[in-house]
């Protein structure tokens, strides 16, 4: 099956600086695609290459089996970081404009615009002029006008940020529909709840390159937690004693215990069920931000 | 072809819906019909009389004397509205002499001029000696309607002392003359009026200034869209769904659309003007071909020059500031106009019709004043141009790609010869 998009060993420097260094990905059609990686990493840079607003420096990248410059780039819609309108235009007419720049007919427009101005919620602002909006809807108007001509992939670039939970939630909503309708969606992202929720496939780059790909579950196997919840009768203040434990945190009636590198959990459970009855014993499954902040270090942990 | 033209369309309505926009276009034509008017009504009435000039004179003889104080009455007959007060300045018989009692009241402001009439002037000889105290620039013209009373006073007079005739002298320095235009028929003939000879002067001019307009003035529209896209971080989302090309053809094509309104209006109202003044203005339809031609070419240098700069700035103050040494090469043609009209064909001419940036201003102006141009300048000029415009849409379009999405600071000489460099 020809992927929506291809990657191949893509590189692009800015000066001195390796902004994508040998960058392979490849996303499914069809699939919900998961962008992520600390400030820096090149994200933005990677999806502009994609949009062919930037060229590489080397590798390849084919959208739809074809070269990113072709008129395959008609299929996409984009929707850059980097926020902006034409403050002075009505919120239909800029619709209608990108709409138009896209090759839409007027006919097309004409159905098409009033439905997505429905879709977000801003139909009643139909006569307004972009400047009179508000940063959330701004936000939702320039991913409708990214989306206006329905096309096959749809590349996000953050989203999510900036827009309330209210509204979250509608892009959510919007982004599960279209895989439904069987597009491809690709955005990049900070929010690893977002990507829990809503991703086929992760990639996680940084400064340039891969660091784990794959489906959420192929990600979690490959990481196993070091946190044990733990339920169990009397007095558990012996937990903190044990060469097992590292820190131990109450979590409501249960205890989280995280493990000391190396340290095996069903050791930990034979040592529990020797002193006391065990009520509950889970190995927790690894959250995305766990599982990144390990893989991307510390010193990017407020990134995430 | 229709997403360039989308762009154009866009451009065209937002640029012409600006308020400033509207006001630019009307501005410049009320502006000459408001000075035209304004200083008709002030040739009529002035708003009551200025205060009168006072001149002291010292020493001229009697029937002198008198033909001068005639002089003086009749002028403030003829335009009370500037009436001048003759005063004179005699010896009193103390030890000062007139002359220093005459500066002495100049100043002291009893006088704003003191004439003091030396030697024999009847007989030949002698000075007019014009003295005058911090002179206002207000009194300018009537100092010089007293000096040209005074003078004439005196030839009068040697006429008189001599025994010519000034009757007889007026009828023989009396040479009518009578400026007649043939028309391109036979027997169509008209008489050349004063405003006709000054439209044949100004025509030439008019339409430089018009493609002057239309390009310059094009130009801070062309910024400012520039800049709002990149400011407004609009330019990616555009260049998403189109190449950067069509984006800057579709941007030169709609404000080249508004500048040709703009040129057409103003033109059609300075030949309407013309022709209700019974002026008539003779422009052939090869001359706004070729206008047509070299406007567009010149729009397309000049906005792919603003492109490039543009796509490194971040306001429009930036862009003013490197834009300003490019800016002048055009003011140079306005500036040096007149020699440029007197001769289409010097040096000056030839050598400014072969800079790119002036050449549409250039061509056009010689062919609107001389329509005898070789037909080999017109196309080298052309050739010249178009030679530019690959020239700079080429280093244009370099800078462009990767300026337009620079934020922040901008990238300095040496960063952007790299870019120039590149592939």
């Amino acid at each position: 099956m020809v992927h929506a998009i291809e990657l191949q060993e893509v590189r692009k420097s800015f000066g001195p600086v390796r902004a994508v260094d040998g960058l392979s990905v490849a996303v499914p059609r069809g699939s919900v695609y998961g962008f992520l990686g600390p400030n820096g990493a090149g994200k933005t840079t990677t999806l502009r290459m994609v949009m062919d607003i930037i060229r590489p420096d080397s590798g390849e990248i084919r959208l739809f089996g074809e070269p990113a410059s072709s008129s395959a780039r008609g299929r996409v819609g984009y929707m850059p970081e980097e926020r902006g309108l034409y403050r002075r235009m009505t919120t239909a007419a800029v619709l209608r404009y990108f709409g138009s720049l896209k090759g839409m007919t007027p006919a097309q427009l004409a159905q098409r615009v009033p439905a997505w101005l429905e879709r977000i919620d801003l139909a009643t602002h139909a006569g307004k002029k972009v400047e009179e909006l508000s940063r959330g809807m701004h936000q939702k108007l320039q991913f409708a006008a990214t989306v206006i001509n329905d096309p096959e992939l749809v590349i996000l670039d953050e989203p999510f940020s900036g827009l309330d939970p209210v509204n979250q939630d509608l892009l959510r909503e919007i982004i599960t529909e279209m895989r439904q309708q069987g597009r491809t969606v690709l955005f990049s992202t900070h929010g690893m709840h977002e990507a829990e929720q809503l991703c086929d496939f992760l990639v996680l780059i940084n400064q340039g390159r891969v660091v784990v790909n794959g489906t959420l579950d192929q990600i979690r196997s490959g990481h196993e937690s070091r946190t044990v919840s733990i339920e169990i009768e009397g007095d558990p203040s012996f937990l903190r004693t044990l060469p097992q434990v590292a820190a131990v945190q109450p979590d409501g009636r249960r205890l989280d215990a995280t493990l000391r590198e190396g340290a095996d959990p069903q050791d930990l459970l034979r040592v529990l069920v020797e002193r006391t009855r065990v009520r509950a014993f889970e190995i927790k499954q690894p959250s995305l931000h766990e599982i990144f902040v390990r893989l991307v270090g510390g010193g990017h942990v407020e990134d995430l | 072809m229709w997403k360039i033209y989308r762009v154009a369309q866009r451009e065209f309505v937002d640029t012409v819906k600006t308020r400033t926009f509207l006001l630019g276009l009307l501005f410049i034509p009320v502006l000459i019909i408001g000075i035209g008017l304004l200083g008709k009504k002030m040739s009529e009435s002035e708003g009551g009389p200025r205060p009168a000039v006072r001149v002291g004179v010292t020493s001229p003889a009697g029937e002198l004397l008198s033909r001068i104080t005639k002089a003086f009455v009749e002028h403030n007959t003829a335009s009370p509205q500037t009436p001048l007060e003759l005063r004179l300045v005699s010896d009193e018989g103390d030890r000062t002499s007139p002359q220093e009692r005459g500066k002495e009241q100049l100043r002291q402001g009893e006088l704003d001029a003191y004439v003091l009439f030396e030697g024999d002037l009847e007989g030949g000889q002698g000075t007019l000696q014009f003295y005058t105290h911090k002179p206002r620039a207000s009194q300018i013209d009537a100092m010089w309607t007293v000096e040209r009373l005074l003078r004439d006073a005196v030839i009068d007079r040697r006429y008189q002392t001599r025994g010519i005739d000034r009757a007889i002298l007026a009828e023989i320095q009396n040479v009518p003359i009578r400026r007649v235009e043939l028309g391109q028929e036979q027997g169509r003939e008209q008489e050349q009026s004063e405003g006709q000879r000054v439209a044949r002067m100004m025509v030439p001019f008019a339409f430089m200034y018009l493609i002057f307009i239309g390009i310059v003035g094009m130009g801070q529209h062309m910024i400012s869209s520039i800049i709002e896209e990149k400011n407004s971080r609009i330019i990616e989302m555009l260049l998403s769904a189109i190449s950067p090309f069509q984006l800057m053809a579709g941007k030169i094509a709609g404000l080249a659309g508004v500048g040709l309104t703009v040129m057409a209006l103003w033109g059609l109202a300075a030949y309407g003007a013309a022709t209700w003044q019974g002026i008539e203005i003779d422009v052939g339809p090869d001359l706004l071909v070729y206008g047509l031609f070299y406007y567009i070419l010149g729009f397309i240098l000049f906005s792919a020059i603003l492109a490039g700069v543009g796509s490194i700035c971040n306001t429009v103050k930036e862009t003013q500031s490197l834009m300003m040494p490019i800016t002048l090469i055009f003011v140079i043609p306005l500036v040096t106009w007149p020699q440029l009209a007197r001769d289409p064909n010097g040096d000056l001419a030839r050598v400014l019709s072969y800079v790119p940036p002036t050449t549409p201003m250039l061509m056009v102006l010689r062919l609107a004043s001389s329509p005898d141009i070789w037909w080999g300048e017109i196309v080298l000029s052309f050739l010249v141009l178009t030679a530019g415009v690959l020239v700079s849409i080429w280093l244009a379009a370099k800078v462009f790609r990767t300026g337009i999405l620079l934020y922040g600071k901008r990238p300095g000489p040496r960063e952007v010869l790299r870019w120039l460099r590149e592939k």
